[in-house]
């Protein structure tokens, strides 16, 4: 055993000591940080301010009044500030708060999601005559005018009171070209907002009184157990299943590349018989196995700290249980010995990275596949889907893991069958990595294919 | 006492091919053993099944009274034919790593390392990266890693390959240094005049069977002295003719200046070297010392069948017509 804690530890200091280590360890949150400064300057939209011309064939006579208050700078500036509060509103109260600071919600002001969005369209209305032909009026469209044309929106007679059978009439709207899809978008929105509110008006009501009566704003939900009651939030739930799989992605992808790399090394410095006439072969995997778990638990601790630290400063850590994870360090250190010792194997049997490209893809897929399924199975966490890939050895720890993350986490008796079967898989993965450990160590020339490995296991 | 290598018996095969074929060896505690034979004898494979790197698929193996080798590894320093060091680790700290491996005592692995460093002639690179050494260096740091916890059996494997001829020398004082100490050595070679020059028992192999297992001595006592190297006292004399017709002379041949004198089976080398004498005034003449490499031309050439290795490990100098 004290060899095995000897090559661990060389193992372990070898890796986090490098620079390279340092640098991967770092790059994530630091790739993450960038992106949260740098992905809204680099997605924020182009020139939103656009100025324009919309005319209108208005074939009730009550609509263009209204189109032209609904599709006015300020208007549209307004709209878009109370969308931004709507969607505040369900957020937890800090980071409400937060963005509050920012200026989010300061109504068509420069606040940051006014900001992201971008400038205000300045939109100018043409009324045409109710009579006038549309196919006359078209060409208008890709005329030279200044502004310039962006659409033609005609309104049905029957738009605003019900034709003879009941139903209310619509409109036509005929855009330009290359008109960007957002100025599209607020012109539908001022087009059916005028039509909504001139219904209102001619049946003698207030739209504005009628826009508050139908408006019943977001509330997050509260998960009760018998031990406690828990904040819910709709986006932190769709996201916790895809991080924590990432979180066990990364570390088992982490551990299993080094440990490859770290063999694959010895085998083509050929230190490895030397090192095999101090340590017998096992002694020398569990070690090397060991102390990359050890470097893999020391990302996956940084990464889980900060996470929990992020959560700590937004007090939104009550809405993660804590059970999780503990959970997500089990599941890691099952799916780790799966992974890592069928690495260790690889790198064992090759003499260089570019020969375990081959014997690599089946083990990447047990990592990638559950990933790639995550949607379907986070979305209907009972389904036949997410309850074959939660008993499936040896994705089973990442089907377990979304489920348990998802909103309908399964019953404990399931969790801790998969763990079961998981601790069988990292046996027989161990068993089979120690077989082909021991005879490909010293195996150089033509890279063997899965059927060699075999083969050897069955020679041992 | 036990001995330090017991061998019964013991066959390895990979695939098709017999790497080593039977094999019985026993060196004693404290000896010094030549392992030697040509390349792809089966050397490597032999000394692997011993460090219990590879495993006999028939025989029994004992090392140092254990019945595997992993039972005495912190016993044993190994220099395998494949040298590596880890590249990027510094000298210092892979020998403290390996010192530790061999359960070398915590106070004394700082004074050991720095000690094996100084006997292969390296004490002050402990802090160079491995990668910083010439090819021939981190041949010695590997060496020094062999030697670093003062084994009870020392194996190396081909150890003087690649090794400049002052490293070489450095080496053979160092083998003989550990084998004073009390150290059992085994060391392989094909490179046959070196262990000529360190061995005290020769074990030969080839194509996996062990065709020689003699003390240097013996062999060069129970060699068949048929050749008489013979250089004449007037050289502007052609002696062939006079020498040929001596007695018991077979052949003639002109080597070098003088003369190799080849006698006929059975023929006493004294009394023939005094016909001789008698026929020649020599400025030289003597019995021709065999040397490992003759013998071992000499055993092939033989046979090498199955059947006989038997009978020339047995007595393997003798003529097979005086057998």
């Amino acid at each position: 055993m004290r060899k095995v804690v000897l090559v661990a530890a060389r193992e372990f200091l070898t890796t986090v000591t490098t620079r390279g280590f340092i640098i991967g360890l770092l790059i994530v949150p630091v790739a993450i940080g960038l992106s949260a400064i740098v992905a809204p300057r680099l997605f924020r939209p182009r020139d939103y301010a656009v100025h324009g011309q919309i005319a209108v064939i208005d074939q009730t006579g009550r609509v263009a009044q209204e189109l032209r208050r609904t599709i006015s700078a300020a208007h549209i500036a307004e709209r878009r500030a109370a969308l931004a509060r709507l969607s505040l509103s369900a957020v937890p109260e800090e980071i409400q708060q937060l963005a509050g600071r920012r200026g989010v919600a300061v109504a068509g002001g420069d606040g940051m999601i006014a900001r992201v969005l971008g400038g205000v369209p300045d939109l100018r209305l043409i009324e045409r005559a109710p009579t006038a032909d549309v196919r006359e009026e078209k060409p208008w469209l890709f005329s030279s005018e200044n502004p310039k044309p962006l659409a033609l929106a005609v309104i049905h007679p029957d738009a605003i009171a019900p034709s003879t059978d009941g139903a209310y009439g619509t409109y036509d709207l005929y855009v330009a070209a290359s008109l960007d899809d957002r100025i599209e978008n607020q012109i539908h929105q001022s087009l059916r907002e005028a039509i909504v509110n001139a219904r209102i008006k001619l049946r003698g009501l207030d739209p504005a009184q009628v826009d508050e009566m139908v408006r019943v704003g977001p509330v997050p939900s509260v998960r009760v157990t018998k031990t406690e009651e828990r904040r819910s939030l709709g986006v932190f739930n769709r996201v916790l299943p895809f991080v924590f799989a990432a979180l066990l992605m990364l570390g088992v992808m982490m551990g299993g590349q080094a440990l490859l790399t770290s063999t694959i090394e010895e085998k083509s410095s050929r230190v490895m018989e030397v090192l095999l006439s101090a340590v017998s072969p096992l002694e020398l995997m569990a070690g090397k196995i060991l102390g990359q778990m050890g470097v893999a638990l020391v990302a996956l601790g940084l990464y889980v700290s900060l996470g929990i630290v992020l959560l700590l400063s937004f007090a939104l850590l009550g809405l993660l249980n804590g059970w999780l994870v503990l959970y997500l360090l089990l599941f890691f250190l099952i799916s780790y010995l799966v992974v890592g010792s069928l690495m260790a194997a690889v790198g064992a049997a090759v003499s260089e990275l570019s020969e375990a490209q081959t014997l690599m893809t089946p083990i990447v897929l047990i990592v990638v596949l559950p990933m790639l399924l995550a949607v379907p199975i986070t979305t209907d966490p009972n389904s036949r889907l997410a309850m074959v890939m939660s008993f499936l050895p040896p994705v089973n720890t990442f089907g377990m893991l979304l489920r348990m993350t998802s909103s309908a986490p399964p019953p404990w008796w399931q969790v801790w069958l998969s763990i079961g079967v998981g601790l069988g898989s990292a046996f027989l993965a161990i068993w089979f990595a120690a077989r082909v450990f021991q005879i490909g160590l010293l195996m150089y020339g033509n890279p063997p294919n899965y059927a060699t490995l075999i083969r050897w296991v069955r020679q041992t | 006492m036990d001995p330090a290598i017991l061998l019964a018996g013991v066959t390895k095969t990979f695939g098709t091919t017999k790497a080593v074929c039977n094999l019985d060896l026993c060196v004693p505690r404290g000896a010094l053993y030549g392992f030697i034979g040509p390349n792809g004898a089966g050397k490597t494979t032999s000394i692997r099944m011993m460090m219990a790197i590879l495993f006999p698929d028939v025989g029994e193996l004992t090392v140092l009274g254990h019945s595997s080798a992993r039972d005495a590894k912190n016993r044993i320093g190994y220099l395998p034919e494949e040298r590596g060091v880890y590249r990027r680790m510094r000298v210092g700290a892979f020998l403290t790593y390996m010192a530790r491996l061999k359960d070398v005592p915590e106070a004394e692995v700082g004074s050991r390392v720095k000690g094996s460093l100084d006997r292969v002639g390296l004490l002050g690179t402990e802090r160079k990266r491995c990668d910083e050494l010439s090819k021939g260096m981190q041949q010695k740091v590997q060496l020094a890693a062999a030697i670093v916890h003062a084994p009870a059996l020392l194996i190396l494997d081909e150890p003087f390959s690649g090794l400049d001829p002052v490293s070489r020398r450095q080496l053979r004082d160092l083998i003989l240094e550990e084998h004073r100490r009390g150290a059992t050595v085994l060391f392989s070679t094909h490179v046959m005049p070196q262990a000529e020059e360190i061995c005290q028992h020769v074990v030969m192999i080839h194509e996996g069977r062990k065709v020689l297992d003699e003390p240097l001595a013996t062999i060069r006592r129970r060699y068949d002295p048929r050749t008489i190297r013979f250089d004449p006292l007037h050289p502007e004399i052609d002696p062939t003719l006079a020498l040929a017709r001596v007695a018991g002379v077979e052949r003639v041949d002109r080597v070098d200046g003088g003369f190799d004198v080849r006698l006929a089976l059975g023929t006493e080398p004294g009394s023939a070297i005094q016909r001789i004498t008698a026929a020649v005034a020599p400025a030289r003449i003597e019995i021709a010392r065999p040397r490992l490499e003759d013998v071992f031309i000499q055993i092939v050439s033989e046979g090498g069948a199955a059947d006989r290795t038997a009978v020339t490990a047995r007595d393997p100098l003798v003529p097979a017509a005086a057998r």
